[in-house]
């Protein structure tokens, strides 16, 4: 079906449209490989940083708060101008800025996948697809998850805090999830924890919306090196 | 130009060492106060050649609202170490000001900077900001600790500073980021900081950059390994009160350490937390036919030498 502007309901048709392509965006059934990340959680349970509800609650919290400080101003800025060279610039200073090597690989595979399914899906949008081509071919773009999925979602129209918010929402989405497959917490636990927690993601987007890639900053030391120690884990579920 | 002339103001000593003769020397030397710079003539095997720059504050410790600006110049093939005496104390937080320490190194071809001071020690309410630029060629070498206890122990004081921001940048010659690094530990924007921290009491972050440092990358990598891989045990299932047979609180591991590999694989970082503030770790590192030992006891306020 064509959306035409001569067409009397066209911009909030657009509107609804778009609404059906943001929401697939955050759906966990998009296959991005986000399932394949823990974000240290399995580390954290295997050196006994996490053993119970409660320091697995605060240690989503923790991922949270430096996905907020770290990651938040790589999405902000895609997402405020999706272009090429944006994004070009922003990939390079997060590979510089991921000084965890777990961390930076994991983002270098959900991004990649992430622009990958993307620009096959939302084929409405022809400048991913060129952008993706046009990066792959260069070989010095990393595909850096969090400023792909701020591309994305300006592409797909939502704005800047949204996008953050976004971010925030998949990344505790996907943590929640790993925790269930850990079987530190059953599905409907998860679920209540999830919902329980938003309050606390949306007090942590608003601290650190908006914010400079200059201003990119680690606020959870402790949290680093566990991610870092994901390789040393003799049996593990996840990849990072 | 405003920022020139604040460099200026701020710029309290700086470092020019180059070949002379064949040897690493000090061509330039400023310092005023508060910083002083020691520089002994006759430190390690008269083999190797190496400057070592040992730096003091006067008053033992950075002050409430200090402005330090120190700038370093490695020449090409030249060897230079800046070590300190003892730890820097940063004292409480005089009308909420922040005291600020800058570095900004240049490190020329086929040269090596090691910067292996005492780690950093807030009192109570202290803010304190530092950063640490360095430009370096595509063989350079750097050696970079950057390490922070909880506070004075005797005091009661556990991570009971305000702020604590930790900047480490390398740049490539044609400006390129090679490592953007931050830490932040701000009591207003995180809350507790002890809580981000649990019980360990040191933090380092350890850098090694470049050929000449290859040897000592790779064995830092297994060494981290091997301690890391005995500390982490399989999971016994679901949550619960974690107590074993015996009935004995699970402990977590004192020595929480991850080594990464950077850039195209000629760089190590090592990121440590340890809990005891005297830890029983010693990494042991030998490198190249020089016999080039890193010995990095982490202790309170100690941290070995680096023998050429």
């Amino acid at each position: 079906m064509q959306i035409s502007e001569g067409c009397d309901n066209g911009p909030r048709l657009a509107d609804s449209i778009a609404q059906w392509s943001q929401w697939q965006l955050l759906d966990s059934l998009l296959p991005t490989g986000g399932f394949a990340h823990s974000f240290g959680l399995e580390a954290a349970v295997q050196s006994n940083l996490v053993s119970n509800p409660d320091e697995l609650k605060t240690f989503i919290i923790h991922v949270l708060e430096n996905t907020g400080s770290l990651l938040l101003p790589f999405v902000h800025l895609a997402s405020v101008s999706p272009k090429l060279e944006t994004w070009h610039n922003l990939d390079k200073i997060l590979d510089a800025t991921l000084t965890n090597e777990v961390s930076r690989k994991a983002s270098i595979s959900q991004g990649s996948a992430l622009m990958r399914v993307g620009s096959a899906v939302f084929s409405e949008l022809p400048s991913l697809k060129a952008m993706r081509n046009a990066s792959l071919g260069s070989g010095t773009i990393s595909f850096h998850h969090a400023p792909i999925f701020g591309l994305i979602c300006g592409t797909l129209g939502l704005d800047s805090t949204d996008s953050q918010r976004a971010y925030m929402y998949i990344t505790m989405r996907d943590v929640i999830s790993a925790a269930t497959r850990l079987n530190l917490i059953g599905p409907l636990g998860a679920a209540v924890l999830q919902h329980q927690l938003a309050p606390n993601a949306e007090a942590i987007l608003e601290k650190w919306k908006n914010r400079d890639v200059d201003d990119a900053c680690q606020v959870a030391p402790l949290l680093d090196t566990v991610q870092g120690c994901h390789g040393y884990l003799f049996s593990r579920l996840f990849s990072s | 130009m405003g920022n020139e002339q604040e460099d200026k103001e701020m710029e309290m000593g700086s470092i020019v060492v180059e070949k002379v003769g064949g040897r690493s020397s000090v061509v330039h030397c400023f310092s005023r106060y508060p910083v002083k710079f020691i520089i002994p003539k006759k430190v390690g095997s008269s083999r190797t050649d190496a400057v070592w720059v040992y730096a003091l504050n006067y008053g033992g410790g950075i002050v409430s609202g200090d402005q330090i600006l120190c700038k370093f110049s490695v020449g090409d093939c030249c060897t230079m170490v800046l070590t300190t005496q003892g730890s820097t104390k940063v004292y409480k937080s005089v009308g909420s000001k922040c005291s600020k320490q800058l570095l900004e190194a240049r490190v020329g071809s086929n040269a090596l900077l090691a910067i292996i001071p005492d780690p950093v020690t807030c009192f109570s309410t202290a803010r304190y900001y530092q950063k640490q630029v360095f430009n370096v060629s595509s063989n350079s070498n750097l050696v970079i600790v950057d390490w922070i206890t909880s506070g004075r122990h005797e005091s009661g004081e556990k991570w009971d500073f305000d702020l604590y921001r930790s900047i480490n940048n390398i740049f490539l010659e044609d400006g390129e980021p090679l490592f953007l690094d931050t830490m932040s530990l701000e009591k207003e924007k995180i809350g507790c900081i002890h809580e981000l921290v649990q019980d360990y009491q040191v933090i380092a972050m350890i850098l090694l950059l470049g050929p000449k440092l290859q040897f000592v990358q790779n064995l830092v990598q297994d060494k981290v390994k091997g301690i890391m891989s005995e500390q982490l045990q399989h999971p016994s299932g679901a949550l619960s009160h974690k107590r074993n047979e015996a009935g004995y609180f699970i402990s977590k591991p004192s020595l929480m350490a991850s080594c990464s590999v950077f850039g195209t694989k000629i760089a190590v970082i090592l990121n440590l937390d340890g809990t005891a503030m005297i830890s029983n770790y010693n990494i042991i590192l030998w490198a190249s036919s020089r016999v080039e030992i890193i010995e990095l006891a982490l202790s309170s306020c100690l941290l070995r030498t680096i023998v050429f």
